[in-house]
């Protein structure tokens, strides 16, 4: 396989670089994530990166146009996202399978959403295969395979010593030609493949979930969560947004859109007051139920990619693998719960 | 990267701009607006379906289509937040941007032939008139027409012109109104909408009834309804949640695996009563 030693990374991404914005896992201090690589700047690779590679197509925050309002009259002008061509390097198996996730929800359903499509489109994806899984993942029970790549150009893999990699398309083998003069033929081996500890078991749980929205299971499962909203903004299935004016002097300004996060109050509140999701039990319940029933439904998958991310940043412990398993195991019949929904 | 020519790319988000054309008193916080495009209507709205109004420098809002005209589109708004103020404080020739229509409407197909019973309360009666002004503008496909409808005060009613003038004069149309509480003018029913529905009693017999109100008003309706031997598969409701993108994508509006702004706003009861008590 064409491969690289990792000392000519940067030669590689400079290279492409020349052709392409490279995207790529950069940590410059608290938290890597995929951002515009430039020369000098370290590429992570050794773990997963801590915000996922979602907010390349969607963005935490995004225009959608501009506006200049005069006192009878308005104009407006469609922020059309960038188009240049574009390299994913280094997203790992389980984010990019949190991308099918993402394309179902925007590019079906009967509403194209012009804004993640553009990106979309222009995307070459390079996916880096994991060597050693991280304690939190759990990728195996949500049906990936850490060590594959489906819907990337190219797989890459590192055994320590040199990156190997190998095109899944033709537009990853025409990316790999523009490094020809750069690699070498070389095989790189991973390291082999363990079978991940932490396990979660989704079978049958969404028709399960479907009767269970009433059960006494969530009067007390939410009470440790503080609402921080941290676990919808690390996780690379979460999609909800916000739509809001920025308004700048003399009528001008621009809307965006910006990640938002059920786990807040305000995101049901409406005008007048009523709140359909008021207390953090209501919120708690919807964030799991759209996960692992609602989702399911709607698209056929679940919306969790076991990434990891949510049990490890969680500042109180709240662990989706553990709450799968308690829904597993409640009975679904009991009785104090049946009263209730009588 | 802002490209200022405009663009035929079909965008879910990107709203067209219109005027206010006319703004209309119903209530003391409710005021209809006419709201038009250079090119005419911004799009031909199925009974019942939504529109995302914008002030750009205030806010966005879903609202019901209360009617649509030749050129143009109506919107009965009541004063009730942010959004809602600052409409109330424009005038005729506003700029709004408009994005829609969304959600499924009314099952204007599987209403055809039959008799209709609308049960509105309050600003209720909004989702309903572009059902009702439908029936009346396409008399022939439809049954008997029959409108309960009650407010707080007379004071409060919405759509006057439409419950005693225009509504009453059409072929095989009943109208009853009811107020909560009269004044000295007041020559009509006194009392809540589901006793008045009640005491009116019409049969079930080859009807649709199509509900809208406060959600206490439909709550104790849909009891009656019940206690008059009305079917949920032939009573239709509208709900509300707080809406963003109106495409079924930005996440708030669901309640459990539906979401209102797509697979709604309008459901049946034995829809309903399939899903979450969550709205």
């Amino acid at each position: 396989m064409k491969s690289i030693n990792k000392q000519k990374l940067a030669d590689v991404l400079t290279q492409w670089s020349k052709g392409y914005a490279v995207m790529a896992p950069v940590d410059e201090g608290s938290a890597a994530s995929f951002k515009k690589w430039e020369e000098g700047k370290e590429v992570q690779l050794d773990k997963n990166s801590t915000i996922p590679a979602k907010n390349i197509f969607f963005p935490q925050t995004e225009e959608l146009y501009d506006y200049k309002a005069g006192k009878d009259s308005l104009e407006l002008a469609e922020a059309i996202p960038i188009k240049d061509e574009m390299i994913v390097f280094g997203i790992r198996p389980c984010d990019l399978m949190s991308l099918e996730i993402l394309d179902d929800l925007f590019l079906t359903r009967g509403y194209i959403d012009t804004y993640y499509k553009a990106k979309r489109d222009n995307a070459v994806i390079v996916s880096y295969l994991c060597g050693e899984p991280c304690r939190t993942c759990f990728c195996e029970s949500m049906g990936i395979d850490y060590q594959k790549a489906e819907g990337a150009d190219i797989t890459m893999c590192f055994d320590g010593e040199n990156f190997g990699f190998i095109a899944q398309t033709e537009k990853g083998e025409n990316l790999l030609k523009e490094i020809d003069l750069l690699t070498e033929e070389r095989d790189v081996k991973l390291s082999e493949k363990q079978e991940l500890k932490l396990k979660a078991d989704t079978e049958g749980l969404a028709e399960k979930l479907a009767l269970m929205f009433e059960h006494p299971y969530w009067d007390s499962a939410y009470e440790k969560c503080i609402g921080c909203g941290a676990c919808t903004y690390l996780c690379p299935t979460c999609h909800c947004f916000d739509i809001n004016s920025h308004n700048r002097a003399c009528g001008t300004g621009f809307k965006t859109r910006c990640w938002d996060s059920c786990m807040f109050p305000d995101y049901t509140l409406m005008a007048g007051g009523h709140n359909p999701r008021p207390t953090r039990k209501e919120r708690f319940r919807n964030r799991f139920l759209h996960k692992l029933q609602q989702f399911p439904e709607r698209y056929g998958k679940t919306a969790c990619v076991g990434c990891g991310r949510c049990i490890s940043k969680c500042p109180v412990n709240v662990d989706i693998v553990a709450i799968i398993s308690q829904l597993k195991e409640v009975d679904i019949n009991d009785q104090q719960g049946m009263d209730r929904v009588g | 990267m802002i490209n200022k020519a405009w663009t035929e790319l079909v965008n879910p988000l990107y709203p067209k701009v219109c005027e206010v054309t006319r703004i209309i008193d119903e209530t003391p916080d409710v005021k209809t607006f006419h709201v038009t495009s250079t090119k005419g209507k911004p799009f031909t709205p199925m009974p019942g379906q939504l529109a995302m109004l914008s002030m750009v420098n205030v806010g966005e809002g879903m609202f019901s289509v209360s009617y649509q005209g030749e050129n143009h589109l109506e919107f009965a708004i009541k004063r009730v937040g942010m959004l809602t103020n600052a409409l109330h404080e424009i005038e005729v020739g506003q700029k709004l941007a408009v994005r829609g229509a969304y959600g499924n409407g009314f099952p204007v197909d599987m209403m055809k032939g039959k008799d209709l019973l609308f049960i509105g309360g309050g600003i209720g009666l909004a989702p309903l008139r572009s059902l009702i002004n439908h029936c009346v503008d396409n008399r022939d496909d439809f049954g008997k027409l029959h409108v309960i409808y009650g407010a707080r005060t007379p004071a409060d009613l919405c759509f006057k012109d439409d419950l005693f003038e225009y509504w009453p004069k059409q072929r095989d149309f009943q109208v009853d109104v009811t107020v909560d509480k009269g004044d000295d003018d007041w020559k009509g029913n006194v009392g809540f909408v589901p006793a008045y529905l009640e005491k009116l009693n019409p049969s079930p017999e080859g009807k649709i009834t199509i509900t809208c109100g406060p959600p206490i008003m439909i709550k104790f309706v849909l009891q009656s309804l019940a206690k008059m031997g009305y079917n949920d598969e032939e009573i239709i409701t509208t709900l509300e949640m707080r809406m963003k993108c109106g495409v079924g994508k930005c996440g708030r509006c669901n309640i459990g695996s539906c979401y209102v702004c797509l697979d709604g706003p309008v459901f049946t009861l034995a829809q309903m009563n399939k899903m979450p008590n969550e709205y």
